[in-house]
């Protein structure tokens, strides 16, 4: 049996993680597509040694095919006929060695990364050349000993532990973690594919039993451990964080905070300590608490050395006592505000004498600094000033602002100023106001000003007596502005300083402006108005109605955010920047909260429109899917004469042979107008009814035809075939010889059944139908007995008319009468109620069924549309069940509208 | 916790932990030599004293739980129906030698161990929903477990102890549901006082 060897195209690509399954999958398709026989055990043509082929990167590898003897007979080859391949590279005929006359080796020098097929080929009949056999091979390096083997316990779950696995092997590797006690061993822990460097045991830690681990590395090239560890996990825990609790000020000492805390249950147990750090809100850096202070377990911790009224910010983490183990994670940042002080300071106290036009007194304006916050100490509720004359008694004034203008007598004063906070008065600034005569003998003089290192210098020589202060007064020189003088306060030693006052304060802006907030923003000072090192600044925002509430910022800062403001109102806001001297305050910069915040209106808006949206889409919908209904209701089709199509009615038509109605309507679902028509006419008087019919009688048997105009729409069409005939030939002759001049406006609008038929005649100048012009033709079809389409007509009656049974005897008489030309209905009707009574009652109780179903009809059925549409159609199942040759019946019916004419 | 068997060590009492443990096993000791699979830490008393201590810190509130989660009439009734009258506890004589003390620690541990096998066993059909109960067991039987390996290793490092008798405490599979609540309890009544003279005394 010839063997079949066919060629195999292999994918050069295979992932290094498939390469098993990939060698099994080359191998079984050789075993398949190389083989001797069909039907037989396969066999391949060649084998290759080794089947596996991971090769130590940088080692040489050999490789032997050896041909089968049977394949060499077949194929005529020996093993000088094999060549080998890398994927689709040939090998260079260099490596190769023909050991002897069936194996051939290859032999690969230092090999490289590679990841390839090695396929054994033989070439036959000179040309043709066929794989026999492949192996992949994948070149990798064996696992090194990993190193740095560590495990961590965190508190509440497992141990993790993770190592280096050293160099990259290119190979799959598995490292499996094991671990045992003394007296007993648990399971290996197998790391995961994608973090080949770490893994969490499934056991639970147990403290305070040493636990010896080590990682095995092993690949297809080696195995290798890492050096053992043996620890007790107590010794690698990191606890969960401490929770603070609270950070409490004490009323007694403004310069404390104690901070409570809550914190591992280990401490049950094991000794904790406790690394406590805390800065200032604006500060960046955190300040330590001395370590050997928590070095104990404990749930409470006093920091002290604070500055009064300052809000702090702690943070806390713990360990073992020992040093063993993991810091835990810092606690979530509590903060807390150190109680009041009294102001450490006096603020800095001036006067000026304003002109005033009185004689006798004058008008002094005092004024005076505030107090930067770290002298505060506090919220300063007021400024206490005092105000003593020679031998007198004293005045004293309270007062909020920074200044206060008495009217004083000439008389020498002396003023005193205090700063009050919630818990006490700051030292008294003395001001002496000279009698308005007084002389200053011993001025100072050589008063120098100058700039350097970007500040303004001022310098002078000092009197030879003693001086208890200087105060510098300076105003900006400008031809834009005022000079608005400024000053400053200096210790009497001192004969030089430089104005350290900011010469302006900070614009403030705002940045955002919300409902309840608003981002302020502002710009650092100039260096040359800062006069010294800004230490910090303060907001001072109100309402138009509203007391003025001041917010210290970090100097540091050129933002803060202002929060809980009301909507909608009118807010001033203004920022001083304090240096050590002094402070000076900016413009003030006015902003409005909005009344409704970001969103708020597009989250009323859009949900509204969304709601509009959809509730139109559902009426639409609504609409598509009754449309029907509505159109009925609304609009319904009007048929148009000057649209209908004669030429549809052509008798040159091929006929259309129909056995049933049930076949061109399976929905069976008829009514007919007709059966309206003749409740109409039931309602009104015969007798007028009579003469119209009479014409329309005469009419007709003159022209062999009817002019009952649009027949489809037309009750009275739609009935006559079913009244007039039992004669199918009638029927059909009357349809062609129908001249669609007029039209009928008839059966009421909607539910409304008109009292009078109107009958309106078409201007149409189209010319009559053939029918009519060759009355032989319609004599023919009079000719032809009708008596099989009585059935059809009682089918037809039963369900345009009526959906009830109707009485048998309605055929009966309509047999009987076989009213050859005259087919109105309401003619019908006056014979009818000319003839017997047992005639007559029959018809007379089918034809209440039929009344009585009209206002369901309208009700329920499809409406007008319908109705006249199945009207044509029956129309034309007469005139095809009587399988008439010229036949002007429509060749279309159009659902809920009117048959083409 | 898994625990693969370890037939290095002779007396690997672990085995008798499984849940249903109730009747005395029978030690057979395989020979003389006492073997452990590394060498004990030097620290190894400091620690069964730390295990001990932790094991009294939380007896306490193992008992108070155990009782509350078992309902009445138990937490009103505690001398009636958790009185530690445990009967065959193993003994403690706290003025022995180190290597008594040791032995008689071995005992109390494993008795406890199966006992406490037992009860977590019984709650997880009798309070399914007690998961912080059936936790607090778990963890209380681990640390046992601990201690256990470690009494063992100092009494085969120091003292060549290979082989321990041991007893255990009644088996509660066939007890009505009151019984397995009442055994629990003063087994628990009896390992918060036990746990707490043996923390003493060492």
């Amino acid at each position: 049996m010839p063997t079949q060897i066919l060629q195999i195209a292999f994918i050069q690509k295979y992932l290094c993680k498939m390469f098993t399954l990939q060698t099994w999958i080359v191998q079984a398709l050789f075993i398949f597509l190389t083989t001797e026989s069909i039907g037989e055990l396969i066999v391949p043509c060649a084998h290759i040694h080794p089947e596996s082929s991971v090769v130590q990167l940088g080692s040489n590898f050999t490789a032997v095919c050896v041909l089968k003897e049977k394949c060499m007979d077949d194929y005529h080859v020996t093993a000088n006929d094999i060549f080998w391949k890398t994927g689709r590279v040939p090998v260079p005929y260099e490596q190769y060695s023909v050991i002897n006359r069936t194996a051939s080796s290859v032999t690969f020098p230092n090999i490289t990364l590679i990841n390839a097929l090695l396929t054994c080929n033989i070439r036959m009949f000179g040309q043709i050349n066929r794989s026999v056999y492949g192996i992949r091979i994948i070149s990798g390096l064996p696992p090194e000993k990993p190193k740095n083997l560590s495990c961590i316990v965190n508190e509440g779950k497992k141990m993790m532990c993770q190592w280096d696995p050293g160099r990259e092997t290119y190979l799959e590797t598995n490292y499996t973690l094991k671990s045992e006690w003394a007296t007993e061993k648990f399971d290996d822990c197998k790391a995961k594919r994608d973090t080949p460097t770490s893994c969490t045991v499934d056991y639970p830690p147990v403290y305070f039993v040493n636990i010896e681990v080590w990682v095995e590395a092993e690949n297809a090239l080696g195995k290798v451990t890492s050096d053992h560890i043996n620890f007790d996990p107590v010794d690698k825990v990191k606890l969960n964080p401490p929770h603070i609790l609270s950070v409490n000020s004490s009323k007694e000492l403004s310069s404390i905070l104690k901070l409570t805390w809550t914190d591992s249950r280990f401490k049950s147990f094991i000794t904790l300590k406790y690394d406590i750090q805390y800065r200032t809100k604006d500060a960046s850096t955190w300040n330590q608490v001395p370590p050997e202070d928590t070095s104990s377990t404990r749930s409470s911790f006093t920091v002290q050395d604070l500055k009064p009224f300052t809000e702090y910010v702690f943070r806390i983490r713990c360990m073992k006592e020992d040093g063993k183990g993991y810091w835990s994670d810092w606690s979530e940042e509590a903060s807390g505000i150190t109680y009041e002080d009294r102001p450490s300071k006096a603020p800095n106290f001036w006067y000026k004498i304003e002109p005033s036009h009185a004689h006798g007194t004058r008008s002094i304006q005092l004024k005076w600094k505030t107090l930067p916050p770290f002298e505060a100490n506090g919220k300063i509720l007021d400024y206490e000033v005092t105000l003593t004359k020679w031998k007198s008694h004293s005045q004293n004034y309270t007062v909020k602002d920074t200044k206060l203008t008495v009217n004083l007598t000439n008389d020498r004063y002396v003023a005193t100023l205090t700063a009050r906070n919630l818990v006490g008065k700051s030292d008294a600034s003395v001001l002496t106001i000279p009698a308005w005569d007084f002389q200053a003998t011993h001025p100072i003089t050589d008063l120098k000003a100058f700039p350097k290192d970007n500040v303004l210098w001022v310098e002078w020589t000092a009197p030879n007596e003693s001086v208890n202060r200087y105060i510098l007064e300076w105003c900006v020189l400008s031809d834009k502005s005022p000079c608005i003088p400024d000053w400053q306060q200096e210790d009497g030693t001192v004969h030089r300083t430089y104005l350290r006052a900011p010469s302006r304060g900070p614009t403030v802006r705002t940045k955002k402006v919300g409902k309840n907030e608003a981002v302020l923003e502002w710009d650092h000072l100039p260096i040359d108005v800062q006069n010294g090192f800004i230490r910090n600044y303060t907001i001072f925002y109100r309402t138009v109605i509203g007391n003025e509430i001041a917010v210290n910022v970090d100097s540091s800062h050129t933002e803060y955010t202002l929060s809980s403001l009301t909507s909608d109102t009118l807010y001033m806001v203004r920022m001083a920047a304090y240096t050590d001297e002094g402070g000076k305050d900016g413009p003030e910069f006015t902003f409005t909260t909005p009344k409704f915040a970001q969103g708020e209106i597009e989250a009323i808006v859009v949900p509204v429109c969304l709601a509009f949206l959809l509730t139109t889409l559902l009426g639409v919908l609504f609409c598509f899917n009754k449309r029907d209904l509505i159109k009925k209701h609304i609009w319904p089709n009007v048929p148009d004469p000057s649209k209908s199509h004669i030429a549809q009615w052509s008798p040159h038509t091929p006929p259309r042979h129909f056995n049933s109605k049930d076949q061109m309507y399976p929905d069976g679902n008829f009514t007919d107008v007709s059966v309206v028509e003749i409740e109409a006419n039931d309602k009104k008087p015969f007798p007028e009814d009579l003469k119209s019919l009479d014409l329309f009688k005469k009419e007709k048997v003159n022209t062999e035809g009817h002019s009952s105009g649009i027949g489809g729409s037309s009750c009275m069409s739609s009935s006559r075939p079913s009244i007039s005939s039992s004669d199918e030939n009638e029927s059909a002759q009357n349809t062609s010889s129908t001249v669609q001049y007029s039209t009928v406006v008839h059966s009421g609008y909607r539910h409304q059944v008109p009292s009078v038929q109107v009958f309106s005649r078409s201007e149409s100048t189209q010319p009559l139908l053939d029918s009519e012009e060759r009355p032989e033709d319609l004599q023919l079809v009079d000719n032809v007995d009708g008596s099989d389409g009585i059935l059809p007509r009682q089918r037809y009656f039963k369900q345009n008319c009526s959906q009830h049974e109707t009485s048998p005897d309605i055929s009966h008489f309509e047999r009987s009468q076989q009213v050859s030309s005259v087919n109105e209905e309401d003619f019908v009707r006056l014979k009818q109620q000319q003839i017997s009574d047992h005639i007559s009652q029959p018809y007379g109780s089918g034809k209440m069924k039929m009344f009585q179903e009209v206002p369901a009809v309208d009700a329920f059925g499809p409406g007008i549309e319908g109705q006249v549409e199945r009207f044509e159609t029956v129309g034309m199942e007469d005139a095809v069940d009587e399988g008439m040759p010229k036949s002007y019946l429509p060749q279309t019916v159009r659902r809920g509208g009117y048959m083409p004419q | 916790m898994k625990v693969l068997a370890a037939g290095v060590v002779p007396l690997l009492l672990v085995l008798h932990w499984k849940h249903g443990a109730g009747s005395p096993l029978p030690i057979t000791p395989v020979n003389a030599t006492c073997a452990t699979r590394h060498p004990c830490p030097s620290n190894l008393m400091n620690q069964i004293r730390n295990q001990l201590g932790q094991l009294n810190s939380s007896a306490n509130s193992l008992f108070i739980l155990y009782y509350t989660a078992q309902g009445e009439p138990f937490p009103n009734n505690l001398d009636k129906l958790c009185s530690p009258n445990v009967t065959d506890f193993p003994p403690f004589h706290a003025n022995g030698t180190e290597k008594a003390r040791l032995v008689e620690l071995y005992r109390i541990i494993a008795y406890l161990g199966a006992s406490l096998g037992n009860i977590t066993r019984d709650q997880k059909v009798l309070n399914p929903y007690a998961h912080g109960l059936h936790s607090k067991l778990s963890t209380t039987a681990d640390v046992l477990r601990g201690l256990l390996s470690n009494v063992l290793c100092r009494l085969c490092s120091k003292y060549h102890v290979s082989h321990v008798d041991v007893t255990y405490g009644p088996d509660t599979s066939g007890k009505d549901v009151f019984q397995k609540k009442k055994l629990g309890c003063q087994l628990l009544g009896k390992y918060k006082q036990v746990i707490a003279v043996l923390a003493q005394a060492f």
